[in-house]
């Protein structure tokens, strides 16, 4: 079995802040193979974002790893200690192995820059490549993901593209320091759906021809369905479950899985009515004891689920549920 | 057939802009010659992406937005009033029928006041009670319909989270006792979880107290489960209305097919009908001649480029703005770009 | 439809963490603030040494032994040191601080210039609300009462200046003029800033833009010699306190156009919040929308532009006062005072009337601390965004 490209184990992240110490993520595990796409689903507060951000150490000044944890990145026969790495070592995390596209591009491009000098530089820091050979690559990425007119756009400003050509700009950049690990933190949410659908069938296009993993966050559901192979579910800061992408969807183990797919408004059901999950995601300074999801959850076992941390267990091969009554029956509820 | 609580008929709102010294003033056509029906009592839909003019629209329902072209009606069983014209005294009358959810509950609320204070300000700006304890019995009596815990009157907003802030939102909309409501993608800014939550509450509001809603929004699902009648807008045109059933069953617009096979299906197996969508929406400054959706459209032939399509019926209330809906009626494979 | 489902949730006394939860979401934002205040030391600090020295000045004729005009001086002492009471000299210990008399003789043998002799035998002692020259408070009532002063002649603990008024006391009413004359210069400048800030930034469109023209093209005046040009005209008939009005009038019409720049930023980016059209959509008028929705939301804003101004107010006045275009003798305030300091004598032998210039310092300090302070406590919604 290969290594796989990043093994995450047992990652805590907590942030100090005026209320004291608030935990954002805590004992996450999940691995992802070369060429995988893992998808990381969750709500406001589970933490997904702060996880990436990790994998790059991109989170702000007041963010304590708990030293327990480990992020590993394999890369070739190198195995690099993400969260031992010294600042000025963090270059091959942020650009050269691992690059990440975000949800406002707007927000992620210099405004007074062209975007083509914006890619160049991004080449210039990672790889011993001369200006005009950056240049030219720069425009090949762009023709690559579709822009029309790239040895022209190349010149262009980010507020001169509309909000799907810039996504495809902020792939062409991520791209073009052909990372191993692409992190894409909501890159569909904030554009239409019909853009949305070209934007996901160009990464799934790009995957397969670069061969590179991408960690796909997002709380669209729909989304995972058509772009991942592999979907880890986060709440309020645990990775409660985790499998592939058919299993989370057809057999959903954990309540909150449950929960969420029935919230949902499906075009195959029209009749099916949208089940709320009750009460609201409590604040990371409420954190539940326990199970984190037990203060709304439908089947909850009461004083167990209050006082128990589920640990996983597996119902299928690859398939594993923290539950303790999925533990208790080896079933989902 | 249901009477029709808003009735619009070519309704057209432009924004002028800047222009330079010579020549006529560019201005952005944000609606476009609009006519529609909303019958009272209906859970009425209007999709389209950014830039449809959705949202411009519905405001201009509120006047909130200019109306520079076109009618608009608003008429239940006791006034009707003809919206563009509508001024002082009257313009108030009709904005204690009328009011909005907005998207976002994070802006939509005050910062400096008590979610009393919210909920009640309409109650006091319009003079709709006489007391204090007039308005208190009716702030409370809303809240409770919105399930906002009644302790929580006395909290400011800060303390709340966004599906409650958005309970709060349609609390205030609703205590003047509107009959029509424009709910803003108003589910859109919450987590799916709790936008279940609130659709629910839309849906039993508006069989408790018969409102009409007009629901925005750009997600298709959504509307395919709480709407019963769905317009689609692109470029400021309605391109397509139709009940619901019917629409998602047999969308006869190609940007309505376009939108519906690009929604990502659940099923990680169904890769769907996927009807590829090239390019971007137009500039609505400068649009393209005759139909809008033709720069995009697979099936755009020459009468496409000239001549704006008009919205015209296929009976049981389904409408469709197209030339060709007719021959594309049997199959998507039906002669792309026929230069015929 | 439970909102509040922390049954489950860590909390040792439950209870307390309630309250302070509760306290924290029913908090208005003028609680917010002071909270958030509160946890700044410096900020603290700064407030503590204002609320004194505005004390002191409001309190200036009680706390001070004299008079700080003409009237109360001292011919017997002038330029004198400063007299600090003692306990204890050689002549033994004593629970009364004292201080040694002075006398000023003239002769022959001392070329006839004033030379001041120290007699340490006779002691004169400091004693506690002794009856002195007449004080009025508030124009209506009028006192004989000092906190401090000395059962014979007078005490001069800061000295005197060169026609023997008390610093000590010409010290302290000084912090009150220009504190005065600051803050009439701050109301006046506020008022404007508001009237035409607010207008300009409500409506927007030719109305602001002519506006600003305005406003900028009154900023562009230079102080100096318009003060120059002012100051000429001021009769000399005036009495000093229609000449103070009259500064603090000017410092007021100077000082509003930054002010009310700062007013219609926060109001034009106000007036676009969802919140504002809301209340629009209710039929609301623009003066409900402006009191209940705008003022409060930039109050926390123009408390620290206020704030922050005063110093600008206090320094403007000092400096206009130092050159002689701004209030004049007998009013008092810290740049009356430090004309007096300009000459090579002074620096060298009566260093005691650098002595205001601490106060001075000391006061702008204070100000700019609660200032920030205020300034980084202000925005208490900052952090409620997703």
């Amino acid at each position: 079995m290969t290594k796989p490209l990043i093994s995450v184990k047992d990652l805590t992240v907590r942030f100090k802040t005026d209320e004291g110490l608030v935990t954002a993520v805590e004992g996450v595990t999940f691995d992802i193979a070369p060429g995988e796409v893992l998808g990381l689903v969750g709500e406001s507060g589970s933490g997904k974002s702060v996880t990436a951000k990790a994998l790059m150490l991109l989170n702000p000044d007041n963010a304590v790893y708990d030293p327990e944890g480990s992020i590993t990145l394999n890369i070739g026969e190198e195995q690099i200690d993400v969260l031992s790495l010294a600042p000025k070592e963090r270059m091959v995390i942020r650009g050269g192995a691992v690059s990440m596209i975000f949800q406002e591009p707007m927000a992620s491009f210099a405004p007074a820059i062209s975007i083509g000098e914006q890619m160049v530089e991004q080449l210039l820091i990672h790889s011993d490549m001369n200006k005009a050979s950056a240049k030219e690559l720069s425009i090949e990425m762009l023709a690559r993901v579709g822009i029309p007119d790239p040895a022209q756009r190349f010149g262009q400003y980010a507020f001169e593209f509309s909000g799907g050509m810039r996504q495809r700009a902020m792939i062409a950049m991520a791209l073009s320091t052909k990372p191993k690990l692409l992190i894409a933190d909501e890159p569909t949410t904030a554009l239409d759906v019909t853009i949305q659908a070209q934007v996901i069938d160009l990464m799934k296009n790009l995957v397969s021809e670069f061969h590179m993993a991408i960690l796909f966050i997002t709380h669209d559901l729909g989304v995972i369905a058509q772009t991942v192979d592999r979907v880890a579910v986060m709440y309020l800061g645990k990775l409660i479950e985790k499998g592939t992408v058919r299993q989370i969807l057809r057999k959903p183990g954990h309540p909150y899985t449950q929960g969420l797919l029935h919230a949902l408004p499906r075009l195959d059901d029209l009749d099916a009515p949208l089940t709320a999950i009750k009460g609201d995601i409590p604040s990371p300074l409420d954190r539940p004891t326990g199970c984190v999801f037990h203060t709304r959850c439908p089947v909850s076992l009461g004083a167990e689920c209050q006082s128990r941390i589920p640990v996983y267990t597996n119902t299928e091969d690859g398939h594993q549920v923290a539950c303790l009554l999925v533990e208790k029956e080896g079933a989902p509820a | 057939m249901s009477e029709a609580l808003i009735t619009t008929d070519d309704l057209s709102v432009h924004f002028p802009l800047r222009g330079n010294l010579f020549g006529p003033r560019p201005v952005v056509r944000a609606v476009e010659g609009v006519t529609v029906d909303i019958e009272r009592g209906s859970f009425f839909g209007l999709v389209g992406e950014s830039g449809s003019g959705k949202t411009t629209f519905g405001r201009a329902l509120l006047r909130a937005a200019p109306i520079t072209r076109g009618s608009a009606t608003y008429s239940d069983s006791e006034v009707t009033y003809d919206l563009p014209s509508l001024e002082g005294a009257e313009l108030k009358e009709y904005r204690k029928r009328a009011q909005l959810i907005f998207q976002d509950p994070y802006a939509a609320l005050s910062p400096r006041m008590t979610v009393r204070d919210i909920i009640a300000e309409p109650l006091e700006v319009m003079g709709l009670t006489k007391t204090r304890a007039e308005t208190d019995e009716r702030v409370r009596a809303i809240a409770a319909k919105c399930r906002i815990n009644l302790e929580h009157l006395r909290r400011f907003p800060h303390a709340f989270s966004g599906g409650q802030r958005q309970r709060i939102s349609i609390a205030r909309a609703l205590v003047s006792e509107p009959h029509f409501i424009v709910a803003d993608e108003s589910v859109a800014a919450l987590d799916v979880s709790i936008q279940a939550d609130v659709l629910n509450l839309l849906k039993s509001i508006q069989q408790d107290m018969g409102l009409t809603f007009l629901f925005i929004s750009h997600d298709l699902s959504v509307v395919a489960h709480v709407c019963d009648h769905v317009a689609v807008m692109y470029l400021g045109r309605l391109v397509e209305t139709a009940p619901t059933r019917e629409l998602f069953a047999g969308p006869r617009h190609p940007y309505t097919k376009a939108l519906l096979s690009a929604i990502p299906s659940l099923d990680p197996d169904d890769q769907g009908n996927v009807v590829k969508l090239e390019g971007e929406i137009p500039s609505p400054i400068h649009p393209p001649p005759g139909c809008k959706f033709q720069t995009r459209c697979r099936f755009a032939i020459d009468i496409c480029r000239k001549e704006e399509p008009k919205l015209g019926g296929l009976g049981f209330e389904h409408d469709v703005a197209c030339h060709r809906w007719q021959e594309l009626l049997d199959g998507p494979q039906a002669s792309v770009a026929d230069p015929a | 439809m439970a909102d509040t489902a922390n049954t489950g949730t860590a909390n040792i006394d439950v209870n307390v963490d309630q309250k302070r939860k509760e306290a924290y979401f029913t908090a208005s934002q003028g609680t917010l603030i002071w909270t958030r205040f509160k946890k700044q030391k410096a900020a603290m600090v700064g407030a503590g040494v204002l609320v004194v020295m505005i004390l002191s000045g409001f309190f200036a004729p009680f706390l001070t032994p004299y008079d700080p005009t003409i009237a109360g001086r001292d011919p017997d002492y002038q330029n004198g040191a400063p007299q600090i009471p003692k306990f204890w000299d050689e002549n033994g210990f004593s629970l009364r601080p004292f201080i040694y008399t002075y006398e000023r003789t003239r002769s022959i043998k001392t070329n006839f210039r004033w030379v001041t002799k120290i007699d340490k035998q006779k002691r004169r002692y400091v004693v506690l609300f002794p009856q002195g020259d007449k004080y009025e408070f508030l124009g209506i009532i009028s006192f004989r009462t000092h906190l401090f002063g000395v059962d014979e002649g007078k005490i001069h603990i800061f000295g005197t200046d060169g026609t023997g008024k008390d610093v000590f006391s010409r010290t302290l009413h000084a912090i009150n003029t220009s504190l005065a004359v600051g803050t009439i210069g701050v109301f006046i400048a506020f008022v404007l800033a508001l009237m035409i800030g607010g207008i300009s930034g409500y409506y927007g469109g030719w109305t602001d833009s002519v506006l600003q023209m305005g406003t900028d093209s009154v900023r562009t005046i230079p102080v100096i010699p318009l003060f120059m040009a002012l100051a000429a005209f001021i009769p000399d008939t005036w009495s000093s306190e229609q000449r103070f009005f009259f500064i603090s009038l000017i410092l007021g019409f100077i000082g509003w156009p930054t002010l009310a720049r700062r007013v219609r930023t926060h109001l034009l980016t106000e007036r676009n919040q969802e919140y504002v059209l809301a209340a629009q959509l209710c039929g609301a008028s623009a003066g409900h929308i402006i009191r209940r929705h705008l003022l409060p939301s930039f109050t926390s804003y123009i408390i620290v532009d206020l704030i922050i101004s005063f110093p600008y107010m206090v320094l403007s006045e000092t400096a206009l006062s130092f050159i002689g275009l701004g209030l004049k003798d007998p009013v008092n305030s810290l740049g009356v005072m430090l004309q007096a300091v300009t000459s090579a004598d002074v620096l060298l032998n009566y260093q005691w009337y650098f002595i205001p210039v601490i106060f001075f310092i000391i006061l702008v300090l204070a100000f700019v601390f609660v200032g920030d302070g205020l300034r980084d406590a202000a925005d208490p919604y900052a952090d409620t965004k997703k």
